[in-house]
């Protein structure tokens, strides 16, 4: 862009910088994986002080939900890296196909862990009811811990169906090409933040047996 | 593809009106908007302060309410910690000055900045809005520690949502820097030749980044603790109260290298530009601040000393501290080398810098008094305490900062102040600041705890002439801003290198120019602070 | 202005990762999975080693969505160092908070 009275840099703070955008995005995976990482710090804490207490109480989970939510999350983050490749080789039908895929995996995964939420919480298992307040030591820190950690991981899986969504219309409107896929690939790796999270709730939550 | 229009207006003229600044997407007029808010806030905070200090003049109540005594530190700490300090220097002079040093035009994500300062308003407001309903500020201490944050009336969920917000922004001004310097700067200037506030900048952008996650997501634990009365941190049902330490200080410890690190990269800015040499050990100097970073993340047991933490926990946290004074030492060797043999030209920017050199050792040499597991033991939660972390804060960072406005405002705004009465608004503040805090480090040795409204009568000698320091120290703020303001509206107009500095930001107008530069910035040849080339 | 962007873009020519080699990633993670669960539910005789070995697996796994789905294989090496830098942070952090503990 030429201008007759002024002059302006080449290595300006506006020019569109795919590279500049990605780095963005993994140093903010990086405060999200602290930000669980001092909830797992907490829970690495209270399992060493009520070894007995997080371990009867784990048994209350369901391991085979669990298992599925996790086949599930697997498989939705190949859905959307293979998307990746697919607006690489400029196929943004399949692109989009895979991030629907993507979408789908998300929404099933919301409503596996809705079941399971009920379910506890029909027990009375949630911070502030009765059986809640009248649980032995430990076990009542598990249960708070669980629903805060699946809980903010939750609200992570929202956001990110949120952000596929966001893609996937802006693929649509051919605004994400071969040439300019920085969105579609930072919402991949946001999506496979939310699956590196699971990777770790799981078997600190659902497999102590 | 460059969105700015290139024009010969500066960044003042470019536009005009409330909403072109509130609105603007141009870290210059970002880093101004955080300058006036800062400061603001930063006389609210000293206004309580004096307060403070007022009802400390004399043992017994003098016109504070005990518990309005500890509402009142607690909001002098809030604001002065996480509304001043914490983004102080990165948010003003960073976010002005970082881009232009590295040749620049802009940070890597301007709408991102833009979002920082907004959700910084938003948290400061939130952090005021305390004062108005309900049982009023928080009286736990800027720290909320629990049990008592859980259990107090007072207005803690908000103030804890306040904390958040800020961290928020602190996290994506940090995040903001680190694509900057990696992606941004000119071309020929590796990492070895950049000045070294942007080095400053980048070390303390990781602590930013790395450390406030933990403090939003402890946060947030105090406030499920208040909404849903789980007793997280309750021993009675398997929890412990000392880990709310832990996190809190895994966070608050780094913190304080956020607000240290970018004050030593603005001495390493004075101290060549006043002496006309070059920096005595440019890497040392650069990789001590690395260093620093990391090793402050392995430190904030040192806060727990008497809290109940094991034995060998205090003994590791205790060497990891001494550890940490080691980089901090080999900077002020390397400044106080630096003036060795060059040409000085006393300026007010420069006494801020020596000022700062004293009085920051000062606070350090008692850090490591604190830090030493035995001596802490008598000395935790007194008054030397108070002093030690005042002296770093404010006579480390605080006047470091002046030092910044001091050397800088004639860019800013391409005028000079009266130089006469800013050396003078300096001795009245350096003098104010030190019979202010040096009282607080001898009555804290003879014993007196801190946050309390009222002493024992044999304290009393110390804490007047304290009292009598905050007075000083308030008039020198005063005649400095006033100063500045001054110069600011009426001083004479300066060219675009008042000082003879050799970075990037003396080759471009003052003010500058909407784009920054009116021609392609030229590199020293011989590194950053190349002096004899001329 | 364009230009030069092109070129910038041109210098750094992505690798196109495969359908095929994403897919062998997810097997690779689906039988990880498999492991460990099988582990937590039958090796009941393992227990004080569960742990360890749970949380080896996750690591593994974390790891091959990183460095497969996460492109880190073929990004800039400052991506791994930074990730190294973290992953080392929080442990330590990890390790210095157990010593606390363990001791008390």
């Amino acid at each position: 862009m030429e201008h007759a009275t002024g002059f302006v840099l080449p290595n300006s703070g506006h020019n569109r910088d795919a590279e500049a955008s990605k780095m963005g995005m993994w140093l903010f995976l990086f405060t999200e994986l602290l930000l669980f990482g001092g909830l797992f710090l907490v829970y690495m804490v209270y399992r060493m002080l009520n070894p007995e207490a997080f371990l009867l109480s784990s048994f209350e989970l369901n391991i085979t939900l669990g298992t599925i939510n996790t086949v599930v999350l697997l498989v939705s983050s190949m859905t959307i890296a293979m998307s990746i490749t697919a607006i690489m080789r400029g196929d943004s039908k399949k692109s989009v196909l895979l991030l629907y895929l993507t979408l789908a995996a998300s929404v099933i995964f919301m409503i596996i862990k809705f079941f399971e939420w009920s379910a506890k919480i029909n027990y009375g298992y949630f911070p502030g009811m009765e059986v809640y307040q009248n649980l032995p030591d430990g076990e009542s820190l598990f249960f708070f811990l669980y629903f805060f950690m699946t809980g903010l991981h939750a609200l992570h899986v929202i956001i990110g169906a949120v952000l596929i969504a966001v893609v996937i219309y802006r693929t649509q409107k051919g605004l994400v090409t071969a040439q300019k896929y920085t969105l579609t690939e930072n919402a991949g790796l946001y999506w496979h933040l939310v699956d590196l999270i699971w990777i770790f709730l799981f078997p600190l939550l659902y497999l102590i047996h | 593809m460059a969105t700015a229009v290139a024009t010969d207006l500066n960044f003042f003229q470019v536009k005009r009106g409330f909403f072109s600044w509130i609105f603007s997407i141009d870290h210059k007029r970002i880093g101004l908007l955080y300058m006036y808010s800062l400061i603001t806030f930063f006389l609210v905070g000293a206004t309580l302060g004096v307060l403070m200090r007022l009802e400390l003049l004399n043992p017994g109540k003098d016109f504070l309410e005990a518990q309005t005594y500890n509402q009142v530190f607690t909001l002098h700490g809030v604001i002065m910690i996480f509304l001043f300090i914490i983004p102080s220097i990165p948010a003003v002079f960073g976010n002005f000055f970082l881009p232009i040093m590295i040749g620049t035009d802009d940070v890597a994500f301007p709408r991102l900045n833009l979002l920082s300062w907004w959700l910084y308003i938003i948290g400061a407001l939130m952090a005021l809005s305390t004062l108005v309903f309900g049982d009023g500020p928080a009286d736990t201490g800027w720290t909320f520690y629990a049990p008592y944050s859980v259990n107090t009336s007072t207005n803690v969920t908000i103030s804890v949502l306040a904390a958040f917000v800020l961290g928020f922004s602190s996290i994506l001004t940090g995040l903001n820097f680190i694509v900057t310097i990696h992606r941004l700067r000119t071309p020929g200037m590796t990492f070895m030749k950049m000045p070294l506030f942007a080095w400053s900048l980048y070390a303390t952008s990781w602590i930013q980044l790395l450390a406030t996650p933990i403090i939003g997501i402890t946060l947030m634990m105090i406030v499920a603790e208040r909404v849903f009365g789980v007793g997280l941190f309750d021993p009675s049902i398997g929890g412990d109260p000392i880990l709310y330490q832990h996190l809190f200080w895994i966070y608050s410890h780094p913190a304080v290298y956020i607000m240290a690190l970018p004050a030593f990269g603005i001495i390493s800015e004075l101290l060549p530009t006043f002496s006309q040499r070059t920096i005595f050990g440019y890497s040392a100097i650069a990789f001590s601040s690395l260093a620093i970073a990391f090793i402050g993340y392995f430190v904030w047991g040192h806060h727990m000393f008497t809290s109940g933490m094991s034995g060998p926990a205090r003994i590791i946290f205790s060497i990891l501290t001494f550890l940490v004074a080691i980089p901090t030492a080999i900077k002020v060797f390397n400044w106080v080398a630096t003036l060795y043999k060059g040409s000085i030209n006393v300026q007010p920017p420069l006494l801020y810098a020596l000022a700062f050199i004293f009085q920051f050792s000062v606070g350090g040499l008692t850090g490591v008094v604190l830090g030493a597991l035995a001596a802490d033991i008598h000395l935790h939660d007194t008054y030397f305490v108070v002093g030690h972390f005042h002296y770093v804060m404010f006579g480390g960072a605080g006047f470091a900062f002046f030092g910044a406005l001091h050397y800088w405002i004639p860019k800013i705004w391409g005028r000079m102040y009266n130089i006469r009465v800013a050396n003078i608004a300096f001795s009245i503040l350096f003098v104010g600041f030190n019979v202010l805090y040096f009282p607080m480090l001898v009555v804290g040795l003879m014993g007196m705890p801190r946050r309390y409204y009222d002493y024992l009568p044999e304290f009393h000698l110390p804490n007047m002439i304290s009292t009598y320091g905050s007075w000083i120290l308030a008039v020198g703020l005063l005649l400095m801003l006033g100063n500045l303001i001054v110069g600011v509206r009426k001083g004479k107009k300066v060219g675009r290198n008042p000082w003879n500095g050799i970075t990037l930001e003396w080759q471009t107008p003052s003010p500058p120019p909407l784009q920054n530069f009116d021609k392609m910035p030229e590199l020293p040849k011989g590194g950053p602070y190349d002096f004899k080339q001329e | 202005m364009e230009h030069q962007n092109e070129q910038q873009e041109h210098k750094q020519t992505h690798h196109i990762i495969s359908y095929k080699e994403h897919f062998s990633t997810l097997v690779a993670l689906l039988l990880l999975t498999v492991l460990t669960v099988s582990i937590s539910v039958f090796g009941a005789e393992l227990r004080s080693l569960s742990v360890a070995t749970a949380l080896l697996i996750a690591s593994v796994k974390a790891l091959v969505v990183a460095y497969y789905f996460m492109h880190l294989k073929y990004d800039l090496k400052i991506y791994r160092w930074l990730v190294l830098l973290v992953m080392v942070l929080f442990v330590v952090f990890l390790v210095l908070t157990s010593i606390e503990y363990l001791n008390r």
